[in-house]
């Protein structure tokens, strides 16, 4: 028998420290170039009520990203959701209750992707081509010609109010994303998420319920975004069809930013979680120091580039992690860019 | 059909074998498909409108769906290297804006607004390109990235005016007919399907676009330079997005800041592709697929409207369309992948 | 036998045209793969490279084919050396490797697939001459014995045609000097053959030719010289005949090692444990009947799409079957998901431990684990703890003998034999009654086979019911109490005890009774 190691017990993710440090970084910078981020004291908190859907809308995808699949019908289902609940509420229906209607609605949305994406087989993202439109029109339909707004304070609050001194957007985010971080690494259940992101084939050989959890992966991102369509149309305090449909983009980029491998598997919800933070601050930070939204979207797009490259060249140049050739490159050893073949 | 033909002729190896195309595969063609899907819908549209079957209509329908035609041309290029280019929105967008405000302002004429939306189109290409085939990052989250950045380059140019009046001879040219009512602007959208189809079925790049989508590694090893492949593939599609946005002009005589983004060009084009059986996996598919496609979407669209189906449904036909046109294709499916376990798949690129 | 002969010995025959690697040597991530290999390819002879897993062989030839570029040394063909190789400028100057699998083009057509990276050109100078390209082909095909359609799709040959179609690449290309990475793996003893006519035909026509196999039956049969590599290194050369098969094997893992030997299972078996009746599964699986008792070790022989897998995958729940039942002990498991078969008691090692078996990136834990996430440790019945988790793994993969410095690397680090044990682990993990091993020890390395057959024998001995599914008759001969014969789906016969000879299963696994 021989010994084999057992990995260190404690690990910080060099991914998720780069992009945390760049996080700080840019929230000193902004606190010190424009007087408005900070605010009184608790501004910087009060910015993130602009960016919490997104973040929700993320981790949902985040989710179905590392299965090796893609949700574009998430932002439509949030538009969906919002018109829904919206739509209810005018109505005379209890909060409650149209909360709930709204979210049966994101799952119901949800799994029917799921059951299409696994039982026929057919490429998620074609998929989700097709149920976005299909969501779209069907919000549009159900928000008619003047789409509800102007709902109760107390429904309100789940996109403007406090707690203490943090926003209860905020508050929800933060719960919903530790605990899609903790059902991702901790559960069989994301266990068998990533596994299947790894390899579809070698899952289902391995036994694992790939039909099951695939369905299930699909029908959570439908729930975030159930979710982000009821904080939307809290927020804006109205319900317009196209909602969450400039959401998508976004969301998927902080997936992306937060080092999940687009063909599944490889990702950490946390570092997800930071990239959301991440993205957002800056987005908020250079619309307050006079940028236009058009600018904002700019610098994302380019940003996202940058940051891929920069982690798969990373990877590809010296065929080790991000990880090891970050620590190598800061501890200057024997470092030196490799021939290029050739 | 044509495997038990192959299996007769083989079973006699003493005389010499001729062996023919198959024909039942040709006429199983999707495009084939496709024509009779449509001209059921043109059937049953017509029984419930006669205002339907006229020139006028028709030639709307045709005309309409030009723009999609070309950017779906180009999106052919990229899905068959088994790529997918998710930024020829804004680039039709920022070509119409470019060429529209050099028309509008310093009455260019059409031919060199044509050069230029080519150049524009190729230039942003070309940015796609270098990110997919030099710094190799996946086609989806590459495309992402620069949809966002061409989509605020389109708000940079523009600076919040927009294109209204542009000559007439752009918009003649995209509403004139000739003879029997044909569109101008068909016969240079058939033209460049024809050119497309040629280059895809009898040129060399053509036939290594097709085997680089098929088989990255398989290609490579055969001597294609695949990587030089990918790259034109993308650039390809930048410029056929850059004429789109000529056509677009062309069409509809004004350009603003949010052409292109605003409805869905970029899934559209997507969707006719698909519904013009280019598979999303690669290697298959065709340019006369790309046209088949983009009039298919015009006309169901035009036929649910004269239906009386309200137009928000329309995403949601659209959306339909791309189902069922994915569930025709029997090999989309990812059926083989556990449960007919075939030697020969196609493997992830990259 | 020579050790680290010169070539200067050697006599040239026919046109003298040989490729020669000097000192070449290739490193992957910080691992040195060649270290400072030289070897000749002669045309008119048949050069075959052998040796364990990892020695080289494959990546030697890949070097020499262009795929790989060397860290060091030259190579050049017929005294003009070739710098920078690539596929495309090695096929051009008339180097081709067939690869292990053939790699075609699905969706091009067959001739297309010869051609596709220079296709003739036509009058208009940019178009494509197809009626060139399909007479050529058509004559190619006539020269390596392909009986197909050029205009059907590749997709649509059966695997031992695809080969075909690779080696009729290179004569499509004009090449002098072609090179065939394992060709034989996946291909019945049929077709093997075939494949062996058609060397030796292109032989006579005067070219180079480089082979590289495992089955050592197949060394002694085709080739004219033999290099044998160990550890990136050349450790024997020698002409047809100078080696003993014994002395073949002891180059190959730097000892010698007795080749076949039939094991005694002096225990009589157990209860039955796996019942097959008739199962079906159209069109693979025709009505397969079969038993396995505990304890006992049973073999499945049969070529390569005698339906042997797909049986297996059938029990297992990967395919429907249409008819038949499967019973493990009293149990109905007929139809039940992979995941109800691993809770019954039954679990199937897959064939391709690249697709099917491991998660090539994921950590070794996680891999030994992958089957039995339900029966982990985990607080309050949900959450997963790694720590114990991991000390699960380690428990598992040591047991089994799994020779790697961490738990935490990435399991396409380790060798084939390793990765093979570590799926044991996974295996042996879920505590089963019933094992299926499908070709266990493809891809091991001749020493670590032994270590795999101790395995089995060691789990059966404890009360496993084993069936071993294997091209290797070998294999069979050394691990089984009892072997079914299959042929087009069905059981055809049943051998036991001494009559396990490796004449009598190769006859009744082509079907003769």
């Amino acid at each position: 028998m021989t010994n084999i190691a057992l990995p260190r017990r404690f690990r910080l993710p060099t991914w998720g420290l780069t992009l945390g440090v760049a996080l700080i970084a840019e929230l000193v910078y902004f606190s010190l170039t424009t007087r408005q981020f900070a605010g009184h004291g608790n501004g910087i908190l009060i910015l993130t009520e602009q960016f919490v859907p997104i973040g929700i809308l993320a981790l949902g995808a985040g989710v179905v990203i590392l299965t090796g699949n893609i949700d574009l019908s998430a932002g439509a289902t949030a538009s969906l959701s919002a018109i829904v609940v919206g739509t209810e509420l005018k109505h005379g229906t209890g909060m409650g209750l149209a909360i709930v209607i709204a979210l049966a609605t994101g799952v119901g949305f949800g799994l029917f992707n799921g059951l299409v994406v696994s039982l026929l087989g057919i490429d998620s993202l074609l998929v989700t081509l097709a149920t976005q439109f299909i969501a779209t029109s069907l919000a549009t339909s159900i928000g008619g010609e003047s789409p509800p707004y102007g709902f109760s304070d107390i429904f309100q609050r789940l996109g403007t109010g406090l707690v203490g001194p943090i926003p209860s957007a905020l508050v929800l985010f933060l719960v919903l994303a530790i605990l899609t971080a903790l059902l991702v690494t901790r559960t069989g259940f994301g266990r068998a998420l990533t596994m299947i992101g790894y390899s579809r084939s070698a899952s289902d050989y391995a036994g694992i319920r790939t039909y099951r959890t695939l369905v299930l992966s699909f029908g959570l991102s439908g729930l975030f975004s159930g979710i982000a369509g009821l904080v939307l149309a809290a927020y804006y305090n109205s319900a317009r069809d196209d909602i969450g449909t400039t959401l998508l983009l976004p969301a998927i980029t902080c997936v992306v930013l937060g080092g999940v491998d687009i063909f599944g598997g490889k990702g950490r919800m946390a570092e997800v979680i930071v990239a959301v933070f991440f993205l957002g601050f800056l987005s908020q930070g250079l619309l307050i120091s006079g940028r236009s939204s058009l600018t904002v979207t700019m610098i994302t797009g380019i940003l996202l580039i940058i940051a891929l490259v920069v982690k798969l060249t990373l990877e590809r140049r010296t065929g080790e992690s991000m990880g090891s050739a970050l620590r190598r490159l800061l501890s200057q050893r024997g470092f030196r860019r490799p021939m290029r073949q050739r | 059909m044509s495997t038990q033909t192959t299996e007769a002729r083989l079973r006699q190896p003493a005389e010499p074998t001729v062996y023919r195309r198959s024909w039942s595969a040709v006429f199983l063609r999707r495009e084939l498909l496709l024509l009779a899907v449509m001209v059921v819908i043109v059937l049953a549209s017509v029984a419930h409108h006669s205002y339907f079957w006229t020139s006028r209509n028709i030639s709307f329908i045709l005309a309409d769906s030009m723009v999609i035609t070309f950017l779906a041309l180009g999106e052919t290029f990229v899905l068959l290297s088994r790529g997918v280019d998710l930024s020829i929105a804004p680039i039709m967008g920022l070509s119409a804006v470019i060429v529209g405000f050099r028309a509008q302002d310093h009455g260019m004429t059409l031919l060199p607004a044509v050069l230029l939306g080519a150049v524009v189109g190729l230039v942003l290409g070309l940015g796609n390109a270098v990110l997919v085939a030099v710094l190799r990052l996946p086609p989806i989250i590459a495309t992402l990235g620069t949809l966002s950045v061409y989509g605020g380059l389109q708000f940079v140019v523009t600076g919040g005016d927009q294109v209204d009046h542009v000559p007439t001879q752009y918009t003649d040219l995209g509403s004139e007919t000739i003879v029997w009512g044909i569109p101008t602007i068909l016969l240079i959208g058939v033209a460049a399907v024809i050119v497309t189809a040629l280059v895809l079925r009898h040129t060399r790049f053509g036939r290594a676009v097709y085997a680089t989508g098929n088989d990255l590694e398989a290609a490579y090893r055969s001597g294609i330079r695949t990587n030089q492949v990918i790259f034109a593939c993308y650039v390809i599609c930048g410029l056929f997005a850059g004429l789109a946005g000529v056509v677009y002009l062309m069409r509809t005589g004004s350009a603003v800041a949010t052409t292109g983004t605003d409805n869905n060009s970029n899934l559209n084009a997507i969707a006719a592709a698909l519904i013009g059986g280019t598979a999303l996996t690669g290697g298959r598919g065709s340019a006369i697929g790309a046209i088949a496609g983009s009039v298919f979407l015009s006309l169901t669209l035009t036929a649910m409207v004269f239906a009386g189906i309200p137009a928000i449904w329309q995403p949601a036909g659209v959306g339909a369309a791309i189902l069922i046109a994915v569930l025709a294709d029997g090999k989309a499916r990812r059926q083989n992948n556990t449960f007919r376990l075939g030697r020969l798949r196609l493997r992830r690129s990259s | 036998m020579r050790v680290n002969s010169t070539d200067e010995a050697h006599e040239p025959k026919g046109s003298g045209l040989r490729y020669d690697a000097v000192d070449i040597s290739k490193k992957f991530s910080g691992v040195e793969v060649l270290k400072s290999v030289s070897v000749q390819f002669h045309a008119g002879e048949i050069h075959t490279l052998v040796g364990e897993n990892g020695a080289g062989k494959s990546t030697l030839l890949k070097v020499m084919a262009g795929v790989y570029s060397p860290d060091g040394g030259s190579l050049s063909l017929g005294g003009v050396p070739q710098r920078g190789l690539t596929p495309r400028e090695a096929q051009s100057r008339g180097i081709y490797l067939v690869p292990q699998e053939p790699r075609l083009m699905p969706d091009l057509s067959v001739a297309e697939n010869l051609y596709v990276g220079a296709l003739p050109k036509g009058r208009l100078l940019v178009n494509v001459d197809w009626r060139k390209v399909y007479a050529s082909a058509d004559a190619v095909f006539s020269r390596v014995g392909l009986k197909v359609n050029p205009r059907m799709a590749a997709g649509r040959l059966s695997i031992a045609q695809q080969q075909l179609v690779e080696c009729a690449r290179a004569l499509a290309h004009d090449c002098r000097v072609i090179f065939f990475d394992e060709p034989t793996s996946p291909l019945t003893a049929h077709d093997s053959e075939r494949l062996f006519e058609l060397m030796n035909d292109l032989r006579e026509q005067d070219l180079a030719l480089g082979f590289i196999s495992h089955r050592l039956d197949e060394v002694d049969e085709v080739s004219d010289r033999i290099t044998v590599l160990r550890d990136g290194g050349v450790v024997a050369e020698a002409e047809r005949g100078e080696l003993t098969r014994q002395e073949l094997v002891g180059a190959m893992v730097g000892r010698s090692l007795a080749v076949t030997q039939r094991a005694q299972h002096a225990e009589t078996p157990g209860e039955v444990a796996l019942d097959v009746q008739a199962l079906s599964c159209p069109p693979e699986v025709n009505g397969f009947t079969l038993q396995v008792r505990s304890g006992e070790i049973v073999g499945l022989a049969g070529l390569v799409g005698s339906g042997r897998t797909e049986f297996a995958e059938a029990v297992f729940g990967l395919r429907s079957p249409t008819a038949g039942r499967v019973k493990l002990g009293e149990r109905d498991i007929t139809a039940r998901s992979p995941r109800g078969c691993i809770d019954a008691g039954l679990v199937y090692l897959a064939e391709d431990r690249g697709r099917n078996g491991v998660f090539a990136d994921v950590d070794i834990a996680r891999n030994v684990t992958a089957a039995t996430i339900g029966r982990l440790p985990k607080w309050i019945g949900t959450f997963l703890r790694p720590r114990q988790e991991q000390l699960v793994a380690q428990q598992a993969a040591q047991q089994m003998d799994v020779r790697a410095a961490s738990m935490e690397l990435p399991i396409k680090a380790l060798s084939g034999g390793n990765q093979q044990r570590a799926l044991l682990a996974r295996w042996v993990a879920a505590a089963p009654k019933v094992a299926i091993f499908d070709e266990p020890t493809r891809g091991v390395d001749v020493g670590a086979k032994e270590g795999i057959y101790e395995i089995i024998e060691s789990l059966t001995r404890n009360g496993l019911a084993a069936l071993v599914i294997s091209s290797e008759l070998e294999e069979l001969v050394r691990l089984c109490d009892r072997v079914y014969a299959v042929y087009e789906g069905r059981v055809v016969g049943e051998v036991t005890g001494d009559d396990i000879t490796l004449e009598n299963l190769g006859h009744l696994a082509v079907g003769a009774q």
